[in-house]
């Protein structure tokens, strides 16, 4: 069942396969917060944020194709999507396109900008966006800036003006233990901290090790003062809504580790 | 038309390794190869890569002439990237189940549950040929790989060693370009696609891809955005590329 994060603002997240392959290299590395046994699980999440229109962020996986059309019906309450937007047109967050324009035909798809291969993955039709715009939902303000730190080129960051969420898609995830699905980063028992995301980021963002560390630190300092988010919902990890600043800061320690320690493996 | 008539033959690399070109023009007259690589493993055929949707007909007609109609028996993806990526369904209606070897985390978060997965750091036996799954220094998914055919002493690169090349350059190796690779094209490629090179230390990141190509023979570098580059031109592209990634950090300083 999706989470209302903010008013207006629901999490829907997609648990994902347990991960032994994840789980067996952080007991090799004695990593301090895993308790052997227990599931790893690197989560997908999507935003539906409803005001007097509607917009989803992202579709979860293909694997969850069944799950984000049920948990759409679910907040939607019977009311239309306009808009579908992706962070980034990778599978993992933006497999379901299809499935969900076909059940929602009157959706507005919208996609990153940047670049000129939309045609290579089907966007050309998508409505573009980019740093310097904004779509006002009625109650609920989303603008849309470069991502700092990504994956594909094709890439967008997002915040919501009323919440003061920043969505950093594939940046600020983490891998989740069982049971720890749709927690705020404040709830979890075990606490989270650099080293779990350093785990996550070693993966997706591998780049790292290649990395000036001074440099990427000093980038991460100017998008905490740019951005000075009150809430910050990844796209793989758990939604951070209070002492945001601490996260920027472990941020910088995880570039750190990445670049001294080398990638922990793939995602 | 996207590829021009005259490199719609294959363009042989060695002696088992080809070159199917398809070009995407990307406008003010540059362009960005999407291509794929056949081997010809004895009686198999070894795809890498499927390329993109937007070359479907194309890759099918001139995959099934390169291999007499024989068609697929494996496909080795270096991504799951979709133009890379998004033909699979196409070949299967049309060669039918062969083999899918996918390097990831987790095959089915990226839509390939039936995938054999492929280990970066680890080799595979393919159609009786012996594939190594290299880390990539230039990638921009986490799950890419290089990979490196033992038996041809190529070296397929996925996204990195890309090139912008002009109208006349589709299907032309480094040993047909005119005027070899210019530094221009190299540093647009790269900072229009691995975004995150604005953060390198060049030193560190060219030490390492040196010392990768110096580890094992390298006959070719097969680039799917780019022309591929012959072994006594390496030296140059990888110059050309250090220059690019330095002029990226310059112009990108925080
Ligand atoms: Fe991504
Ligand atoms: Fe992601
Ligand atoms: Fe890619
Ligand atoms: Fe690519």
């Amino acid at each position: 069942m999706p989470r209302e994060v903010h008013p207006g603002i629901h999490w829907i997240q997609e648990f994902g396969p347990d991960r032994p392959g994840i789980a067996s290299s952080l007991i090799d590395r004695g990593a301090h917060w895993y308790r052997p046994g227990r599931e790893i699980h690197v989560p997908q999440n999507a935003f539906l944020f409803a005001g007097e229109q509607t917009l989803l962020f992202d579709t979860l996986s293909p694997a969850a194709d069944e799950q984000i059309l049920a948990d759409l019906e679910t907040v939607l309450d019977g009311r239309a999507l306009d808009y579908l937007a992706l962070s980034h047109p990778d599978v993992p967050h933006a497999g379901n396109t299809f499935r969900i324009l076909e059940r929602h035909p009157g959706a507005t798809l919208v996609a990153p900008r940047f670049g000129r291969t939309h045609e290579l993955y089907h966007l050309e039709d998508a409505h573009k966006v980019g740093p310097g715009d904004s779509l006002d939902l009625g109650g609920l303000r989303l603008h849309f800036h470069d991502a700092a730190f990504l994956d594909a080129a094709m890439s967008m960051w997002m915040t919501e003006e009323t919440s003061g969420m920043l969505l950093p898609v594939d940046w600020m995830g983490l891998p989740l233990m069982d049971g720890e699905g749709l927690l705020f980063a404040d709830e979890f028992r075990s606490p989270v901290d650099v080293d779990r995301y350093a785990e996550f980021h070693g993966r997706v963002m591998f780049w790292m090790r290649y990395v000036d560390v001074a440099r990427t630190q000093a980038e991460i300092d100017l998008l905490a003062e740019r951005y000075r988010p009150a809430m910050i919902a990844s796209a793989h990890g758990p939604v951070i809504r209070a002492d945001v600043p601490r996260y920027f800061e472990m941020m910088k320690e995880v570039v750190e580790r990445v670049a001294t320690g080398g990638r922990t493996g793939v995602l | 038309m996207a590829t021009a008539p005259g490199v719609d033959p294959e363009v042989p690399l060695t002696q088992d390794v080809s070159w199917i070109a398809e070009n995407y023009p990307l406008g003010e007259g540059r362009n960005v190869h999407v291509s794929v690589f056949l081997i010809r493993a004895g009686e198999k055929n070894i795809l890498i890569d499927s390329g993109s949707f937007y070359h479907r007909e194309s890759l099918v007609r001139r995959i099934s002439r390169a291999t007499a109609g024989a068609g697929i028996h494996s496909l080795v993806l270096s991504h799951s990237d979709y133009p890379h990526s998004g033909n699979i369904p196409a070949f299967r209606r049309r060669w039918g189940d062969f083999e899918i070897v996918a390097s990831s985390g987790e095959p089915e978060i990226q839509g390939l549950p039936y995938a054999r997965r492929s280990r970066i750091g680890g080799s595979l036996e393919v159609a009786g040929r012996v594939l190594d799954f290299l880390d990539p220094p230039l990638a921009d998914r986490s799950h890419t790989s290089w990979i490196y055919d033992r038996g041809s002493s190529v070296l397929f690169v996925a996204d990195g060693f890309g090139y912008h090349h002009a109208d006349d350059e589709t299907g032309l190796t480094s040993r047909q370009l005119p005027d070899g690779f210019r530094s221009e094209e190299i540093y647009t490629f790269h900072r229009d696609t691995l975004i995150w090179l604005r953060y390198a230390d060049p030193s560190v990141l060219m030490g390492v891809l040196r010392e990768m190509l110096e580890e094992r023979e390298v006959s070719w570098v097969a680039p799917i955005h780019g022309n591929p580059i012959a072994a006594e031109h390496l030296d140059d592209y990888l110059e050309r590329l250090e220059d690019g990634v330095r002029r990226i950090v310059r112009e990108q300083a925080v």
